[in-house]
């Protein structure tokens, strides 16, 4: 019996940390998350559509430029136009900043009047973990066939001062620009700047 | 009111101080000057000054995974300009899975300001500046200061400010500089190699090694970089980063190694790493490691040598010659005075022959040789003569041939003589046989005794000498003991002749030794000496037999000398030993082994896993013994398993300098040495020298879990 109980913790101490570094080209990791409204959303259900995945905390003076500004919006609702699906997800661990429920999470996509397809509520970490996520906003594009095409910061400007965004290149325009056309994304990996993720403790 | 009060005070700080502090919410901010004053044409360095409050942080060049650098913007008079800062070594600062660069508590910031030669003496100029900075501790706040320093223009340069010259002088000297360091990297498949070598780097303690590198995406800065030391610099094993998956990767790395609480600037380029760069495994581990020698003071190393030489009567291939000789000294029943000179030159043969084989040690290791305690036995021919030795010992107990009777020529002669010098040997061939049984207590003592100037380190091979000789000289020395010895008889033969078979199983195991060091080609050799000399034996002992009786013995005398000497010559040493490759293992591997190289072993911490290393040689004892009680069991086999973990065996049976280095690095001069390494990377956990099964489960499941 213990012997049986030693195998099976084993086993799952195999499949628990079944981690693969996103790499770009290769199949984007996949996942499973609830959404605002409580729904399990997984990235397969996406397949055959470019999808946008950023990371966000409301509570973070980078995140807030580009939401302040209308700029994340402006995106969103490009991207909505080209039927691009757009997640956003948080990894705020709770009571952690940036941590929302369903309900607050509905009331604050609401109140910035974002534009974006879903809003994933990943409190474990674990959709942060499978991609590296370092910091909000950090933005990942995968291609129709599922692949990760674009991992990196949402502009070159590192800058939390709304001023920056004058003049700013914005990396996941030009990426989805590069994807829409069928070209190969020119700059694919990029520097990603901001808060850092809001990671609770690992267990 | 308000206003007035806020002008008041403004009013009160500009006429006290040059410079005015600016508390941002989290930090104070401040332009402070390295000189009292500025000269026309003259460079002086001033630094923005970050008082942090506790638990925030701000940023390096490079921030690491988040955050921001500290920017700051000049607004200067016409023709003074202003450099970019020089940033100090910064600080690791992990959050979660990842990891930052930046500063706490308190930082100068220096840039060099310099005015232009057109600057009126007797005027004051004002530098202004705007700095912007991301502070954060689990949360980020951007804030900003508008500063101002007022610095006098003098007509020659000013003398050092009396408060900041001094610390941002300090600031500019430590902080990291190019020193002739040469890098190359290599992309090796999961992991990017970063080799440094020069002159600053050469015999150095690398322990706690960083790069930091000035690019945010070149490598992963949350993982860890794992050390190997090489004669002209080291390695790094570093994770790549996003550049790395981009088609066209990095052609330089530039950043900053601190090392040593020193830090240096160097660009590596893309190409072959350097050999002067690897080879000597990871840096020593910092003595607070609870078997590390490192912090054992010359009393207690002393100590522990005297318990580890007593401990040695007891090893099966020491006990049948002592036990003989004490009974020999029993024979001399009440003759004390004999006894005492017997025991004394006993003593003596033992102190000598520890000093003697100390001193090659200690003249070895100055040489640069990698030998350590047991080297003696690292030799194929020192291994074969020792068993052939043993044999003759081990035939004369089972009463082949006697000695000290007519054939004196031949070595255990001289051991078993009744004169005092029979007794000297006795001493010397004890040291000879027990010198690799080194006991469990005196690793820790001859690791320390061999990192400390010669002296000391002879001090704690007397101790061992004296903790080795002391049973025996007690029993000469004490009448009491002496007396309570059983008296001679009859018993004697039979006791003397079940003692040969210890003896016997110590040629085989010395045999084995030798096999291992030089392959199966050996055993034919070993074992044709061995017969020819039983055979060399057994004629003189026929050669005794006739001459007790009175007839001519000459003719078997002389037939035996030449056959123990070609027996001997042919056995030991020549034609020279080969030495096998290094595919020999010591033993049947029973776990699922694989052999040490340095390089596996960063290979495998950079993979994180999970590494245990069995660090031992054929000739070690102790290693054998733990080799089969503690880690060839089915538990261990599964803990391996289960954890993924990965075992390595360092095999020390012939010499290597590798392994010496990872020996000495963690206070040992021999073998037996347990090392698991977690999953997480950092410093290993040492294992006790004399292991359970339990405790490896325990260190390899506690590896596992740090993933």
């Amino acid at each position: 019996m213990t012997r049986f109980l030693a195998v099976l913790a084993a086993a799952s101490m195999i499949a628990g940390p079944a981690v693969a570094a996103p790499v770009l080209g290769q199949p984007a990791p996949a996942f499973q998350a609830v959404d605002a409204a409580g729904k399990t959303r997984s990235l397969s259900e996406f397949k055959g559509k470019t999808v946008v995945l950023e990371w966000t905390n409301n509570g973070c003076p980078y995140v807030q430029k580009h939401y302040n500004s209308g700029n994340m919006q402006g995106l969103q609702t490009q991207a909505a136009k080209d039927g691009i699906v757009w997640l956003t997800v948080i990894s705020s661990a709770p009571g952690m900043q940036g941590y929302l429920t369903g309900p607050q999470a509905r009331q604050w996509k609401g109140e910035v009047k974002a534009a974006s397809t879903d809003v994933l509520l990943d409190p474990k970490g674990t959709v942060g973990r499978a991609y590296e996520a370092k910091t909000t906003p950090h933005m990942y594009i995968v291609d129709k066939t599922g692949k990760l095409v674009y991992m990196g910061g949402i502009d070159d400007k590192a800058s939390s001062d709304p001023d920056s965004l004058q003049g700013a290149k914005n990396y996941v325009t030009a990426a989805l620009a590069d994807v829409k056309a069928g070209r190969a994304v020119a700059q694919a990996a990029t520097r990603p700047y901001g808060c850092s993720v809001k990671y609770g403790s690992a267990d | 009111m308000r206003f007035l009060m806020g002008v008041l005070s403004a009013l009160i700080l500009s006429s006290a101080a040059a410079a005015e502090p600016v508390n941002t919410g989290h930090l104070t901010a401040e332009l402070v000057a390295a000189s009292q004053g500025v000269a026309p044409g003259q460079t002086v360095a001033v630094a923005l000054h970050q008082k942090i409050q506790k638990g925030w942080h701000t940023y390096w060049r490079n921030a690491g995974d988040s955050g921001e650098p500290t920017k700051i913007t000049w607004t200067l008079p016409p023709g003074w300009t202003a450099s970019d800062f020089t940033w100090p070594a910064p600080k690791r600062l992990p959050v979660g899975p990842l990891t930052n660069y930046g500063y706490e508590d308190d930082v100068l910031l220096p840039v060099n300001v310099t005015a232009p030669t057109g600057a009126a003496p007797g005027s004051t100029v004002t530098l202004r500046a705007v700095a912007n900075f991301l502070v954060c501790a689990d949360i980020c706040v951007p804030e900003d200061a508008n500063l101002t320093i007022q610095l006098p223009v003098t007509a020659n340069p000013a003398p050092a400010d009396p408060l900041w010259g001094g610390k941002i002088a300090k600031t500019l000297a430590d902080a990291p500089k190019p020193a002739g360091l040469a890098g190359a990297f290599e992309k090796q498949g999961e992991v990017v190699k970063l080799a440094i070598t020069g002159p600053a780097l050469k015999g150095g303690d690398l322990a706690g090694a960083y790069f930091f590198p000035f690019a945010g995406t070149v490598i992963d800065h949350a993982k860890p970089q794992a050390i190997e030391r090489g004669p002209d610099g080291l390695t790094l094993t570093l994770t790549p980063g996003y550049d790395f998956q981009s088609p066209n990767p990095p052609k330089d790395l530039g950043g900053v190694l601190e090392v040593g609480g020193k830090a240096y600037e160097l660009t590596a380029a893309p190409g072959p790493l350097p050999p002067g760069a690897s080879g000597l495994g990871p840096p020593p581990v910092k003595a607070a490691a609870p078997a590390g020698a490192a912090n054992l003071g010359l009393a207690s190393a002393a100590a522990f040598a005297l318990v580890g030489g007593l401990i040695l009567n007891l090893m099966p291939c020491v006990f049948p010659v002592l036990a003989m000789k004490a009974a020999s000294l029993a024979g001399h029943g009440g003759a004390q005075a004999e006894a005492r000179r017997q025991g004394l030159a006993f003593g003596v043969g033992v102190l000598a022959t520890f000093l003697g084989l100390a001193a090659l040690l200690i003249a070895l290791r100055t040489a640069g040789s990698a030998v350590g305690w047991g080297f003696q036995l690292q030799d194929p021919p020192v291994v074969a003569a020792l068993a052939l030795l043993m044999l003759l010992v081990a035939l004369n107990l089972s009463g082949v041939f006697e000695v000290g009777t007519s054939l004196q020529g031949v070595g255990t002669g001289l051991a078993s003589r009744g004169g005092l010098a029979g007794s000297f040997f006795t001493g010397v061939l004890a040291v000879v046989v027990a010198a690799p049984c080194t006991a469990p207590f005196m690793g820790p003592a001859l690791g320390w005794a061999l990192t400390q100037p010669p002296a000391a380190a002879l001090v704690v091979f007397l101790a061992l000498g004296i903790g080795f000789a002391l049973p025996f000289v007690a029993v000469a020395f004490l009448p009491g003991l002496l007396n309570r010895l059983p008296r001679p008889g009859p018993w004697m033969e039979v006791f003397k002749k079940a003692l040969a078979f210890p003896m016997y199983g110590a040629v085989a195991w010395l045999v084995w030794v030798l096999t291992v060091q030089v392959g199966s080609d050996g055993v034919p050799r070993i074992l044709g000496a061995a017969v020819v000399l039983a055979l060399a034996a057994w004629i003189a002992g026929a050669a005794q037999r006739r001459h007790a009786s009175g007839r001519s013995h000459v003719g078997l005398a002389a037939a035996a000398t030449i056959l123990g000497v070609v027996a001997v010559a042919g056995g030991a040493f020549w034609p020279a030993y080969t030495l096998a490759g290094t595919t020999a293992s010591s033993g049947e591997a029973k776990l699922d082994e694989q052999a040490y190289t340095p390089e596996k072993l960063a290979a495998l911490q950079a993979e994180g896993r999970p590494v245990l290393v069995n660090y031992t040689a054929a000739w070690c004892v102790s290693c054998q013994v733990n080799d089969r009680v503690a880690l060839s069991t089915n538990a261990v086999s599964e803990a391996l398993k289960r954890n993924n973990a990965v075992y390595l065996k360092a095999d020390w049976t012939k010499r290597d300098a590798g392994i010496a280095a990872e020996l000495a690095r963690f206070g040992r001069a021999g073998v037996p040495l347990y090392l698991v390494y977690g999953a997480k990377g950092g410093e290993p956990v040492i294992l006790p020298s004399i292991l359970t099964e339990g405790v490896v489960v325990k260190a390899l499941d506690a590896a596992g879990k740090a993933s």
